[in-house]
């Protein structure tokens, strides 16, 4: 079933067009890659999925209800995550407070009760820590969780921003490019974990990815888009043989060759 | 990328001194005879001199002392009830300029905290914090003199009873007032937040001058006087105790209390506040919109809850301060007074509850007492000859004061003169000690 | 051949200079454009409530259109006033992104600069025997340079070391920095002869000009312009001109123009950031500092406490006009000058007294920095952008 559907989705900043007339499906429970050069409107794409940018044209389907119009956070509550390319932690919070962060939607305490401190209080904030916790364990950071997340190597804070994504139960979580900067090593614990989002959490993945063999190994479907339009769409085997592919990452020459 | 600098152990001799003395037999001993000491020196010599002025400083950090050893909690408690609850109090029948002055710390010490959710948790820089303390002040004033019959006319002031009533009233105009203020300018990026509440803060201020036309509300530039108090309802009971207090002495004490009070109350739902969901919101507010906006945090919301809560409490002191000061005008709500809670929190660190109270109580010395005596030694020694400028009264001189405060604090310790969590972050890292729960 | 060569450079080098000219003049026509629509617009309006109110009262309409040119003869000052002032802000915001909170302080120590060599010129006896063109030529000089240094120091101090703060510190150093100038002042000031409340002497510029004479009942009510009025206005003009030469037509304002864009990347292309920041408050601060001369001259006296408010106006202006836009800047420095006199003269009248003017007319202008902020926070000229995440 169709967990996401954007359709015909276009994005126009002064008289440059972003995206344009973009149909995108993504299937509940898969690992699906969006790449492109440098620049083909894949971020501004998970942005307007995010709710960040409204779209000019076309809507977005999510869980069967359209979001499209939604604000960031309304998006988010409804189960939609993301990472960032440029990783956005809140520096000056412990890791289990990130953490604890991206919880909020699920915390439900009204005013009052925080005021007075009371059990049903308590018993919230100990099952959050808790969860926190676990989910600090998933991407094996538990034993760092006091520290401020702007100490963590960068490793560390990558894999911090997905265990904040996943406090909120997400259903769909969004990949920024999540090994960009990463050596090799790190890059195979990144893809490592990635998978096992989908296996072991149940969460459908879509990430944005420049290292085509995290890529062709990780996804069930890649989607490309160059200049703002999506020019090719399938598993890894025809991606990897479409001449149009080809040419937006090599140039022209290279297409009429390969 | 780096990771923390192994921890080097306590090397320094200030550090080792401040290690053996905050903890184990020598800190319970240390504390006592220092709470002993300031104590018996106060009492036995209560005048108002630059002597006294230094044991009464030594005494309110006593009470920092004892926040910052690592003692039985049980005994910090006492002995802070036994500081705060006795001594104190009881100096102040001595002599009243000194409790005023304790008086004055804790309504400022409140405000600061107030403006610290604001500024210090959720990142939003207001510059016209006075006004909301105006509404509560001039609530009170209005409704509490004949002045509320030139409003309407025929009606009369609310009994003296009634002030404990108009403190939540205060309390939530106060927050009313910060909703309406916050809805329209909260979605505005940080810097035009700071000029938009400046303008408020300045539009209160011309109100109050102004409307007392075309119907008298706030009585205009001469402002409200004999503003009612509540009844002494202890007076009886101390006088049965052989106390032997007039009015006056009596009012001091009462609310010197209710100060402190208030203050006990703010601390203890601002930090409830800070470490539940609600405060987490505003500090990820704070570190990074974009990405608490992508947690689910709804932005406007949480921030107008801010606005609103650091509001309210402006709005519940300034109920108390009028009935305190007994008169009010618009002068006393000017922007100054807005920057020095500002630069309050500033000294206390954004963010952090005791720094900032710390922070309040350092900044209303040094207008009250310290500044005052500079003026006093400067005028002593012009006297005997010495070139200092004709009409330089440090007193008079508190934006350079604040200013300086706030550049150099910006500059060389943006964390504030008590950096709260990094000492918890290091305390942690080498004692293992739980982190949560010693509140 | 050679002939026709030198023909085709001589039309290049023409359409070149037209093209500067236009860079350089434009701005300036639509800003006559907008003070004759701000003018046109605010005058029509109180034409109409004036007629509606002249039903119950037949002389408010004789009175509003007998003050109406010197209300606008006002507005047109005040306007200039904060176009001036509004310039500061409006370029630091477009190299920095930041707002120089100190910037109304560097435009009342123009002011005392001013009135500091009209005081040294007095104790001369040059005053009076000067050439008043020599005199303002002077006094402008003197407090454009010391405001402009004065800038570029506090930039040093205060700001540079924080530029990669999170935004509120640096904004929290620029309010500091706001208040030691003030307070610095008042100390230089009241420890000199000039006193808290300093003489700003000038020397005599002749009587008020006459323009017409407007018949109200028996009486005849003279529009006047003073003289010093007439000052402000020209050399207003003549420095905005300046200013626009500067940033569209030399290489200097091509590198602000291009660190305003992006910093990363000018300073890639060889430009050196620091020093054009420098310059930027360098300007900024000694066109501030112009103003405070020309303010202070017209007013007739300065104070350490004045360039608040009149700071936190020009501000207004700027966004008003579009922050970080400079032809936004004067244009906003215009339309809110005519507000505020337009609010100040007539809101009395209009009410019977009930309201008065001059109190309310700094609440109209918080209240439309607020509106614009709320409905239009890209301002009048501004362009929307979009945050890029």
């Amino acid at each position: 079933m169709a967990l996401l559907e954007a359709s015909n989705i276009t994005k126009v900043f002064g008289g440059l067009t972003a995206v344009n007339d973009v149909t995108l499906t993504i299937d509940e429970g898969s690992i699906v890659s969006v790449i492109g050069p440098n620049g083909a409107g894949k971020t501004t794409f998970f942005n307007i999925l995010t709710g960040i940018y409204k779209p000019d044209k076309g809507d977005v389907r999510f869980n069967g209800q359209s979001i499209a119009g939604l604000r960031p956070d309304q998006i988010a509550a409804r189960g939609m995550r993301r990472t960032f390319q440029n990783i956005r932690l809140f520096p000056n919070m412990t890791v289990l407070e990130n953490v604890l962060v991206g919880m909020h939607t699920h915390l439900r305490a009204p005013f009052w009760n925080i005021l007075l401190r009371n059990r049903s209080l308590r018993l919230e904030e100990g099952k959050a820590r808790d969860k926190s916790r676990e989910l600090l364990r998933f991407v094996g950071l538990d034993d760092k969780r006091d520290n401020l997340a702007k100490n963590l190597p960068y490793g560390d804070q990558r894999r911090l921003e997905i265990a904040r994504a996943l406090a909120g139960d997400p259903k769909l979580i969004l990949l920024d490019e999540p090994t960009a900067g990463m050596n090799p090593n790190e890059t195979v614990e990144a893809t490592h974990l990635i998978r096992r989002l989908r296996d072991e959490r149940g969460v459908t993945v879509v990430l944005i990815e420049h290292d085509m063999r995290l890529v062709m190994s990780i996804s069930e479907r890649i989607s490309v888009l160059d200049y703002g339009t999506k020019i090719a769409e399938g598993d890894g085997q025809v991606i990897r043989s479409n001449p149009r592919v080809i040419e937006a990452y090599l140039g022209k020459a290279a297409g009429h060759h390969g | 990328m780096a990771k923390n600098p192994p921890h080097t152990p306590e090397t320094g001799l200030w550090n080792q001194l401040n290690a053996w003395m905050t903890k184990g037999p020598a800190g319970y001993t240390f504390l006592s005879l220092y709470t002993l000491i300031t104590s018996a020196l106060l009492i036995t010599n209560p005048r108002t001199s630059l002597f006294t002025d230094i044991v009464f400083v030594l005494f309110l950090l006593l009470i920092l002392a004892i926040y910052r050893s690592r003692l039985d909690m049980r005994f910090k408690v006492g002995l802070a009830v036994v500081a705060l609850g006795f001594v104190l109090p009881y100096f102040g029948t001595l002599n009243p300029y000194y409790i005023d002055v304790a008086t004055q710390a804790g309504i400022f010490a409140t405000l600061a905290m107030g403006l610290n959710v604001v500024v210090g948790f959720a990142g939003l820089l207001d510059l016209g914090y006075v006004a909301f303390y105006a509404v509560g002040a001039y609530l009170w004033s209005i409704f509490s003199t004949p002045q509320i019959g030139n409003m309407i006319s025929g009606a009369t002031p609310v009994g003296e009873g009634w002030f404990y009533l108009f403190i939540i009233i205060g309390l939530m105009v106060g927050g009313l007032f910060g909703v309406l203020l916050g809805l329209p300018v909260l979605r505005l990026r940080g810097d035009y937040l700071a000029i938009v509440t400046l303008g408020f803060g300045e539009v209160i201020r011309v109100l109050a001058v102004n409307l007392d036309k075309p119907i008298n509300i706030t009585n205009g530039a001469q402002g409200i006087k004999d503003i009612e108090r509540p009844p002494l309802f202890f007076a009886p009971a101390l006088k049965a105790l052989g106390f032997n207090l007039d009015n006056n002495q009596l009012y001091q004490l009462f609310f010197y209390f209710m100060v402190l009070l208030v203050v006990l109350i703010t601390m203890l739902v601002v930090g409830r506040l800070k470490n539940s969901r609600i405060g987490r919101a505003w500090t990820a507010i704070r570190e990074d919109e974009t990405a608490a906006i992508a947690q689910g945090i709804p932005l406007v919301r949480m921030k107008l809850m801010a606005f609103a809560v650091g509001a309210s409490f402006a709005g519940a002191m300034g109920v108390i301060f009028a009935s305190k000061q007994l008169f009010i005008n618009p002068p006393t709500f000017d922007l100054l007074r807005s920057i020095s809670i500002l630069s309050m929190v500033i000294l206390g660190g954004l963010g952090n509850i005791p720094g900032v109270i710390l922070g309040a109580v350092l900044v209303t010395l040094l207008n009250l007492q310290i500044l005052p005596r500079i003026a006093e030694i400067l005028r002593t020694a012009k006297e005997a000859g010495l070139p200092i400028p004709q009409s330089f009264d440090p007193t008079q001189y508190q934006r350079l004061l604040f200013g300086l405060l706030m550049i150099l604090m910006m500059i060389f310790r943006p964390e504030g003169i008590l950096p709260e969590d990094r000492r918890r972050q290091e305390l942690h890292d080498h004692d293992d000690e739980p982190v949560e729960g010693q509140a | 051949m050679v002939a026709e060569a030198n023909v085709s450079k001589q039309n290049l080098q023409r359409q070149r200079t037209l093209q500067t000219l236009r860079t350089v003049f434009m701005p300036l026509g639509q800003l006559l454009l907008f003070i004759v629509g701000s003018a046109a617009v605010l005058g029509l309006i109180v034409v109409v409530v004036a007629f509606f109110l002249s039903r119950s009262d037949p002389k408010i309409m004789q009175t509003a259109i007998a003050i109406l040119p010197q209300v606008m003869i006002d507005g047109m000052v005040r306007g200039f006033l904060f176009a001036t002032i509004a310039l500061g802000y409006t370029m630091v915001y477009g190299v920095l992104e930041f707002i120089n909170f100190a910037h109304g302080e560097i435009f009342m120590v123009g002011g005392f600069v001013g009135a500091g060599v009209a005081y040294l010129l007095m104790q001369w006896g040059l005053l009076s025997t000067l050439p008043w063109i020599v005199f303002i030529v002077i006094a402008i000089v003197m407090g454009m340079t010391v405001s402009g240094l004065l800038a570029m120091a506090t930039e040093r101090v205060a700001y540079r070391p924080l530029r990669n703060s999170p935004r509120l510190v640096p904004l929290i150093s620029a309010i500091g920095m706001s208040l030691v100038l003030q307070d610095v002042v008042r100390l230089i000031a009241t420890s000199s002869p000039l006193g808290f409340n300093a003489r700003f002497e000038t020397p005599n510029f002749g009587k008020p000009f006459q323009i017409a004479s407007i018949p109200l009942g028996e009486r005849a009510i003279p529009v006047q312009i003073s003289p010093k009025a007439v000052i402000f206005i020209v050399a207003a003009m003549l420095m905005l001109l300046a200013l626009n030469y500067l940033v569209n037509a030399t290489r200097l304002g091509k590198a602000i123009r291009a660190v305003a864009q992006d910093r990363a990347t000018a300073s890639l292309m060889g430009i050196n950031v620091n020093q054009i920041i420098s310059l930027t408050f360098l300007i900024g601060g000694a066109l501030g500092g112009a103003a405070g001369v020309l303010f202070g001259m017209n007013i007739g006296t300065v104070n350490p406490y004045m360039g608040f408010i009149p700071g936190l106006k020009a501000f207004t202006a700027a966004v008003l006009g579009g922050i970080g836009n400079i032809t936004g800047a004067m244009v906003g420095g215009i339309v809110l000058g005519f507000l505020e006199a337009f609010v100040a003269s007539y809101l009395s009248l209009f009410t019977g007294g009930a309201f008065s003017g001059a109190s309310y007319a700094d609440i109209a202008a918080f209240s439309i920095l607020i509106l614009i902020l709320i409905f239009r926070p890209e301002g009048l000229l501004g362009e929307s952008t979009t945050q890029k995440v």
